[in-house]
């Protein structure tokens, strides 16, 4: 479960001013439900996930992660969360195993747990062959499945996928949908962020569509479809972009 | 604090560590194949040739020129050594010695002494800078001594003498130093150097990879995302650059005191080392450990805040230079450690080091040192922590490149790095040409110096660049108002400052004639009013024009306190003085605040002014009672002023705050 209200993010720029990377950004995504952030490259979909994962924080608004607060319980928000980006590296010199009991000790999870699960999703994504093989020499989609074990190794109720897809080919990819799916199944909360409409489409139970760090819509496909008139996203997203522009205009030419 | 994720994080460093074959190989691989080969194939090599010069022994021209008993026996003592052939004189022997076959030419020669004595005189004619000659030389000496002795001997049996008159008289040294004391003092010079040198090398190696390396290789965010605290993590970094560092220390000493020990057999030093207990070793290595946390929580923020190896290791660099260069204090003969030293890092350990070893230290020093390590340590640590939180440190990436920034600026004059840089080279023209006018003389120099050297390069600048200088040097009248705090801010700031000159004096004693210098230019010139002029006036225009008025422009980009900080701070570097370098610096923040704040230059122009000519009054009339107190040693110095003087400023400045509150905007902003 997650909660964000009025979430604003903002960066020093070099003359001193203040950036709003997000400005005032509310959802929510309940369990057993994936919410999909769709928006152009930076729109604010990043940094709003890194607010999430408590890796920055907030300038303003706050939200919670299984009704953990983001800035004052941390260490609790990420226990409960998984996170995925498309781009993670790993420890080249460490194998698969290392690597995967690595980051469940960092959560606290016992080695006994660690195995157990590291088994169970060994088998699940067909993992035994590099399981004892040194990161170094795997290819990317071995590399791409083990930081998928990764994420989940702490079996955390909500998971965070950044653009989790970007830079694969098209069979690592799927492994990645497909696990995104199996979340849902088992009941997780998942929020997953994307700028590529089809991807949205396909997987998303609600969109979020993000522009210039702020919430232009937020509802089911087929919500977006009545309201705009459009059939495909891609339409639907411009058509949006362009309403919110025009309100600025409108905004603007009041003064 | 979860002490047991920090243990993990530092099981998985040293596990990645251990599989650095690079890492591995420099850590073990060379110190371990390297010493050995290194002295012990050189103390084969320098054995060996030993042998071969004995071997080949040497040839000798020989010339007796007079013939006695006692000259044959010289000769026969001669012929006597291995190896040696003696060649009588003739036409050739010079040629042949300046071809280098000949390695001494010995001739015996007399002389009858006043008392009728028959002396002998043998002469060798040899060419030092060849080593095989030194050799032959003092093989010809040891034989002629010999001959010496024989003679003697045989000259006192004749008349009837005891030849044990020989030894009346003789040189005995008794060494008081123990041998450990000994070993101690040779020890106690490379030592240091050789230790801090492996430790900082130890840590570096792995530090630039222990987070810049997260960095370039993206795995920084997944860490930051598990549950672990940023605390944890830094902990369990920084203990794995401490074993590094620590286990590259021990490697390389174990390698070297093994090789060392071959390469140097019996001799004494050797002996020396086999006779340290290893409880003597075992210590030495626990007193390097503060350094070792030190170097590690030092590397580790740099480390933190590079954007990816390369940058770390491009950092690294100079660190370990400085580290290097402190560590050769140790080197210098006579500087033992005080109380000043001991809280200097880095060469506080290296003397303190020297000064266990030959086993005369004091607690104090010890308690400086290692409170003072831990100190820096415990700063560098939270610095590290600090910057594990901060996002735009830890997201920097390489496309925000503060050098792509710097680039982006540079169409403009006034950034940091032309500070910097315009600072470097004053300073150096400072240092060489500064010192050359007022080595010709003191007074005319000191205003060479000021006008020359300080005022006029700003000037130029501004009028190369086609810059305002009237707004950019802030030449703009003050307000009577603000000026009315100025001379209080002045003397209470100069007693303060000159509180901190006594401090200074305190903890570490200054040279007498450097106390005299001030109170040496007043006795050498006519007039206290051309005194005012060259060490109150002209600094007091020229300094300020280039500190106040020029430099603290390029670091007014980041913030007030910084533009302030950093002015102040090159401002006492540039007086070229260790010992006036807090004082200095209080006075540079004074300064450039006065400036900044009122935007008026004047201000601190009067300030300066008045600063330094009260330290020439002060000098000038020392002999007044009521100055006493501001006069320093054997006086008697009074403490107290230091809260009257501490109130005034305070005071004076806040008022001078006041005034001055509406003026806050005026700044005059350059882009």
């Amino acid at each position: 479960m997650i909660e964000v209200l009025n979430l604003v993010k903002e960066f020093p720029k070099k003359d001193g001013s203040l950036f709003r990377a997000v400005d005032g950004v509310s959802f929510s995504a309940n369990d057993g439900e994936i919410v999909c952030l769709l928006g152009v490259n930076g729109a604010g979909k990043t940094t709003t996930m890194r607010v999430l994962s408590t890796v920055f924080k907030p300038s303003g608004g706050t939200a919670t992660i299984q009704g953990y607060d983001i800035v004052s319980q941390p260490e609790k928000v990420r226990q409960n969360l998984g996170f995925l980006s498309g781009d993670t590296g790993l420890y080249n010199r460490l194998r698969a195993r290392e690597f995967i009991t690595y980051f469940g000790r960092l959560n606290g999870v016992s080695d006994a747990d660690i195995n157990a699960r590291m088994e169970e999703m060994a088998e699940l994504l067909d993992m035994h062959d590099f399981l004892d093989k040194k990161i170094d020499f795997l290819s990317s989609g071995m590399k791409q499945k083990v930081s998928i074990v990764r994420s989940i190794i702490h079996d955390p109720q909500v998971m965070i996928f950044d653009e989790p897809t970007s830079g694969l080919d098209i069979l690592t990819a799927r492994n990645i949908v497909s696990f995104v799916r199996d979340c849902k199944a088992n009941g997780k909360c998942v929020l997953f962020s994307t700028h590529i409409m089809r991807e949205a489409e396909r997987l998303a139970d609600r969109i979020v569509i993000i522009h210039r760090g702020m919430v232009l819509a937020n509802g089911t496909l087929e919500e977006f479809r009545a309201e705009t008139g459009q059939i495909d996203l891609d339409d639907i997203f411009v058509y949006y972009v362009n309403q919110s522009n025009m309100e600025e205009e409108l905004s603007a030419d009041e003064f | 604090m979860n002490f047991k994720k920090a243990l993990i994080v530092y099981r998985k460093e040293m596990l990645e560590m251990l599989r650095d074959k690079r890492a591995i190989f420099a850590t073990f691989i060379i110190p371990l194949v390297l010493y050995p080969l290194l002295f012990i194939g050189f103390g084969f090599i320098m054995s060996r040739q030993t042998e071969i010069l004995e071997e080949r022994g040497a040839n000798i021209a020989v010339v007796d020129s007079v013939g006695t008993e006692i000259s044959a026996q010289i000769m026969e003592n001669l012929k006597g050594i291995e190896n040696f052939t003696l060649l009588p004189w003739d036409k050739s022997t010079q040629t042949l010695m300046n071809e280098g076959e000949l390695q001494a030419v010995v001739s015996i020669t007399d002389s009858i002494t006043t008392h009728g004595y028959q002396v002998y005189k043998v002469q060798v004619k040899y060419d030092s800078s060849k080593e095989r000659n030194q050799l032959v030389y003092g093989k010809i000496r040891e034989s002629v001594a010999r001959s010496k002795e024989q003679s003697i001997s045989a000259e006192l049996q004749k008349r009837d003498l005891d030849p044990e008159l020989m030894n009346l008289i003789n040189v005995e040294a008794f060494d008081i130093a123990s041998a450990q004391k000994r070993l101690g003092s040779y020890l106690g010079m490379i030592m240091p150097y050789i230790m801090i040198m492996m430790l900082v090398a130890g840590a570096a190696s792995v530090a630039s990879d222990i987070v810049a390396g997260e960095k370039e290789r993206r795995t920084l965010e997944t860490l930051l995302v598990s549950s672990a605290q940023r605390k944890e993590l830094v902990l369990g970094k920084y203990l794995t650059i401490i074993t590094a560092a620590m286990a590259n220390l021990i490697v390389n000493l174990f390698s070297m005191g093994f090789s060392m020990q071959y390469m140097l057999g019996s001799q004494e030093l050797a002996m020396g080392i086999t006779q340290m207990p290893i409880t003597g070793f075992l210590i030495l290595l626990a007193a390097m450990i503060p350094l070792a946390t030190l170097f590690a929580a030092v590397l580790m923020s740099i480390s933190t805040f590079s954007r990816n190896n390369k940058e770390a290791g491009s950092y690294l660099q100079p660190v370990m230079l400085i580290s290097m260069l402190l560590g050769m204090i140790s080197f210098i003969p006579s500087i033992e450690i005080n109380n000043l030293l001991a809280w200097v890092p880095v060469v506080n350990i290296a003397l303190l080091f020297k000064a266990v070893l030959i086993n005369e230290y004091q607690i104090s020093h010890l308690l400086i040192t290692i409170g003072s390590t831990i100190a820096l340590d415990v700063a560098a640590i939270w610095l590290t922590i600090k910057l594990f939180n901060t996002e735009s440190i830890l997201f920097r990436t390489d496309e925000d490149s503060s050098l792509k920034h710097a680039r982006k600026q540079k169409g403009v004059l006034f950034n940091g790095l032309n500070g910097l840089i315009y600072f470097a080279l004053m300073l150096v023209l400072m240092y060489y040409l500064g010192s050359y006018l007022q080595g010709k003389d003191l007074l005319t120099g000191l205003i060479q110096t000021q006008v020359l050297i300080i005022a006029l390069p700003p000037l130029l600048i501004l009028k190369v660049f086609k810059l305002k200088d009237k707004e950019i040097l802030r030449l703009k009248a003050p307000r009577i108002r603000e000026l009315v705090f100025v001379p209080f801010i002045a003397i209470s700031g100069a007693i303060l400052a000159s509180m901190l000159m006594q401090l200074v004096d305190f903890i570490y004693p200054l040279p007498a004639h450097y106390l005299d210098q001030l109170g040496g230019l007043v006795k050498m010139s006519d007039s206290i009013w051309v005194l005012l002029g060259a060490v109150a006036l002209a600094p007091g225009i020229c300094e300020e024009i280039m500190f106040r008025g020029f430099m603290m422009r390029f670091f007014e980009s980041y913030n007030r306190k910084t533009a302030i900080v950093i002015t102040a701070l090159f401002f006492a570097i540039f007086h070229l003085d260790p010992f006036r370098l807090a004082p200095t610096f209080l006075l540079g923040l004074i300064l450039s605040y006065l400036t900044l704040r009122s935007g008026s230059i004047y201000n601190s122009m009067l300030s300066h002014t008045l600063n330094n000519s009260l330290a020439i009054v002060i000098s000038a009339f020392a002999g007044s009672a009521w100055l006493k107190p501001l006069l320093s040693g054997d006086e008697g110095f009074v403490w107290w002023l230091a809260i009257p003087a501490a109130i005034v400023l305070s005071l004076s400045l806040w008022g001078f705050h006041k005034v001055t509150a509406d003026k806050n905007e005026e700044i005059i902003q350059l882009s």
